[in-house]
């Protein structure tokens, strides 16, 4: 487990020095939107961009404006401080709009401030729908991609490599679910903050290594005699790459067992088709079973999914938490809100801002409220 | 939400507000003036509108019209769909359904309402919808999700990959309603095959939606009929903005904003037709005669809003430009990209232009996307900022074109989009060498920042940089 925590809450891990020492390069990228494999065909080092351990914004601030999401704006501070000297490039996506400024944000920042950008920078466009054209577009996009690594790092991404690499990242998701069916019994054998540091590792070490890692993890906690009498969670909602907050959600008297964010199991849901085109299959999986409300009009389908995971892991609460101005979530949650309450499904809504955990006390006292009203809700039954 | 508000429909009210406002001038002016003292919260727009004479007429006839449309769509046996301003009316028309335009009615209401819109404002919040969305849409969309609306049939947008609070409210509210939902989807650059590709099978993906929610094919006559007329318009705004580089400008003040709002009630509709025609005709005679359209009748500085307008209640925002001799000349919402635009011209941009082009099915169909792709909004902030054909060269070419002596970026607070590349703007528009203010305040809810400070840091700011 201390593996899991080392590489889930430094940004500079272990594994990442010993990448770099070996010679090898870091690309980062802000979105799960982006195909891990691409790099790992190339021999770079995926590495999702986080904006986990900033102490304030200053740097964001000066370019953002105010009303705008803090995780960029942390992303772009530690940009700034230089806590990202060791990625060798990096991909923006139009993942949301706060997102997607970061491009330009990141850009102005890199001139002003030495060292600040990356020497490889793209904007990786990806669609907001799932047609035939759609992917057309962002297998043309990826190919583009794909041109600019070759001709910036000097790699050769072929077909072969690529399909190797989807063979991996496709076990590296059989064993996630193999995980995750670890979170559904009564007594699941880690807590969520565990859960979490294991899921987010895998974005930020080499996936051969993580793979290893996870599969001992596993057989581990197999055998484990698991974490009774709690009441069972289910966090949703804006990206949290933070597993402090899982731990203040949690506290004595609750586990968080599921989740659906994209740095937990949204990332790793469904397979890469193995045959065909490796760059098709790609964009599919990645443009059609990454479950974010930028994907407008598809509420009712992660509706059922959500629905589905709650009964699947036994889900006493929901928590809907949100990024102030993440509206995509903020409004999702609205919706998610009124249709599981009416199937019977406490939910809870929780607006917060992302970086450093200021306001854990209030976020504390309305969890334990909440928790507090499922178990009289149990006591009553 | 109060009681009594939802005691009638709001679109109906508005149209027989608007409705009323048409007879105003019909009497003598002391019957005129006289009304005017029974309608204290409706007098200030109705004013400043019927100020402008003919096109002010008309316009408020466009108006009331486009509110009867919508009222009596059902009745009338056309489907509704409720869509946004950067969306081109012109294949609904075409197709007999009844667009409502959710920031056109916002404006509409935070015009003439006293309390303006926000009870629907908060109304979208009691239901899920986020409080830091767009007010834009919320002011009116509140209203259709508290069942206070004509009936809708579907949602359509164009905003996905431009701006997510806008296509998200269209989201929510189909999710809500459980109604059926199209988005056009834009990638992040203008030009290009690829780019003219995906515009092209994303409206073909529309034309086959609205055939199933309408069960009608698309008359492609019909089609025609309205791009000409859309051709017609883009002929009479040309000419118009040709106009407003001259010094003193001889077009008037409002006339901006009565360009794009009848553009986007009614483009491709005579109706537009007929105000656009109404303000030229003024502006032609003002230029013959060289005068200033202002006032009072000096022209002191001119502004470039390089966003949107503030529409705080009665028109105050165009009263306060037009009171201190500033011409206004027009925002981001007000200059289309058609091929004979000026500033198209000018600039020899004409691969980010549109041409109507009607000679076949498929060219109507290319046509039409073309347009819909270029709106204000959809064309300019898509793509990063500093891109080409983006907001930052839109912004200097049209500050440029127009001999603006300042830029105003003014929106709303839930635009996330614009906030997230606000500064890198403003610092860009400066080493131009265009003293730039960054406005603070909601566009639509005087709630946020009032419009008295409003105006005064508006004033301050001009004081700052000595433009005054």
């Amino acid at each position: 487990m201390k593996e899991f925590f080392e590489a889930s809450t430094v940004l500079n891990n272990k594994y990442v020095q010993q990448w770099k020492k070996d010679g090898k390069k870091v690309v980062g990228y802000t979105c799960s939107y982006v195909p891990d494999e691409i790099f790992h065909s190339a021999g770079i080092l995926p590495f999702r961009i986080r904006g986990f351990g900033a102490a304030d914004t200053t740097i964001g601030d000066t370019y953002f404006g105010p009303f705008i999401c803090s995780l960029p704006k942390c992303m772009l501070q530690l940009a700034g401080e230089g806590k990202f000297n060791f990625l060798d490039g990096a991909i923006i996506t139009p993942g949301c709009d706060s997102m997607r400024r970061l491009d330009e944000c990141w850009r102005k920042a890199g001139g002003d401030i030495e060292g600040a950008i990356p020497p490889f920078f793209f904007h990786y466009g990806v669609p907001h729908k799932y047609s035939d054209y759609t992917i057309k577009w962002l297998t043309d996009e990826t190919q583009r991609l794909i041109k600019a690594l070759e001709e910036h790092f000097n790699v050769k991404i072929t077909d072969a490599e690529l399909k190797k690499s989807i063979k991996l990242y496709n076990h590296s998701r059989e064993l996630l679910d193999r995980f995750e069916a670890l979170r559904t019994p009564d007594a699941p054998p880690f807590s969520g903050e565990e859960a979490l540091a294991v899921i987010l590792s895998g974005t930020t070490m080499p996936r051969e290594e993580y793979n290893t890692l996870l599969e001992k993890f596993i057989s581990n906690a197999e055998k484990s005699p698991g974490i009774k009498s709690r009441v069972r969670l289910m966090l949703v909602g804006s990206a949290n790459d933070d597993v402090e907050l899982v731990k203040v959600i949690e506290g004595e008297k609750a586990l968080v067992v599921a989740d659906n964010l994209c740095f937990g199991s949204r990332f790793y849901s469904d397979r890469v088709e193995e045959e065909g085109d490796p760059v098709s299959a790609l964009c599919k999986r990645y443009l059609g079973h990454n479950d974010c409300p930028r994907m407008y009009g598809d509420y009712r389908r992660r509706l059922n999914i959500l629905t589905q995971k709650v009964e699947k892991a036994k889900i006493d609460g929901v928590i809907l938490q949100n990024i102030r101005f993440c509206d995509l979530h903020g409004a999702e949650n609205g919706l998610f809100e009124k249709d599981l309450e009416a199937k019977g499904i406490p939910c809870m809504r929780l607006e917060r801002e992302y970086g450093p955990l200021v306001e854990t006390g209030r976020m504390k006292m309305r969890v334990d409220a909440f928790i507090e009203r499922i178990q009289q809700r149990r006591a009553a039954a | 939400m109060r009681k009594e508000t939802r005691e009638y429909n709001f679109d109906w009210m508005m149209w027989n507000a608007f409705s009323a406002a048409t007879r105003l001038k019909s009497g003598t002016e002391k019957e005129y003036q006289t009304i005017l003292k029974y309608t204290p919260n409706f007098k200030g727009v109705i004013s400043a509108i019927l100020g402008t004479g003919e096109p002010g007429e008309k316009f408020i006839g466009i108006c009331a019209k486009y509110l009867e449309n919508l009222v009596l769509a059902k009745e009338r046996g056309k489907k509704t769909a409720i869509t946004t301003f950067c969306f081109s009316p012109a294949i609904f028309y075409a197709m007999d359904i009844m667009p409502i335009c959710l920031e056109v009615l916002s404006v509409m209401m935070a015009f003439t309402y006293k309390r303006g819109t926000s009870e629907f404002l908060d109304y979208c919040n009691e239901v899920g919808f986020t409080e830091t969305s767009c007010s834009s849409q919320r002011g009116s969309i509140g209203a259709y999700l508290a069942g206070i609306g004509a009936d809708v049939d579907m949602f359509v947008t164009d905003t996905p990959g431009v701006c997510d609070t806008n296509a998200n409210a269209f989201s929510f509210a189909s999710a809500y309603l459980k109604k059926p939902f199209f988005q056009l989807d834009f990638p992040p650059d203008l030009t290009g095959e690829r780019s003219n590709e995906y515009h092209r099978e994303d409206f073909k993906a529309l034309i086959r939606f609205l055939e199933e929610q309408t069960g009608k094919k698309l008359d492609y006559d019909r089609l025609r009929g309205h791009l000409l007329e859309v051709a017609k318009q883009d002929e009479l705004i040309a000419e118009l903005e040709d106009l407003a580089r001259i010094i003193p400008s001889p077009v008037p003040v409002p006339y901006n904003l009565m360009i794009y709002a009848s553009r986007f009630l009614f483009a491709g509709m005579p109706e537009c037709t007929g105000v656009l025609e109404s303000m030229l005709k003024v502006a032609r005679e003002n230029a013959a005669k060289k005068i200033s359209a202002l006032s009072g009748g000096v022209e002191k500085l001119r502004a470039f809003f390089c966003y949107i307008d503030h529409y705080a209640q009665n028109l105050q925002f165009w009263q306060m430009l037009d009171k201190n001799g500033i011409c206004y000349q027009g925002n981001i919402l007000s200059h289309f990209w058609s091929h004979n635009a000026p500033h198209v011209a000018h600039y020899h941009k004409e691969d980010a232009a549109y041409i109507i082009d009607t000679k076949s099915p498929e060219a109507l169909i290319d046509s039409v996307g073309m347009i819909n792709s270029r709106m204000p909004m959809v064309k300019s902030i898509r793509g990063p900022y500093d891109a080409p054909n983006m907001w930052l060269e839109d912004t200097l070419g049209l500050a440029k074109i127009y001999s603006a002596d300042f830029i105003v970026y003014n929106g709303t607070p839930g635009c996330r989009n614009t906030w997230g590349m606000v500064k890198l703007l403003a610092r860009d528009t400066e080493k131009a060498g265009y003293p730039t203010y960054i406005m603070y305040a909601d566009a639509f809810d005087v709630r946020v920042q009032s419009w008295e400070a409003t105006e005064e840091r508006f004033m301050e700011f001009l004081k700052v940089r000595r433009l005054v």
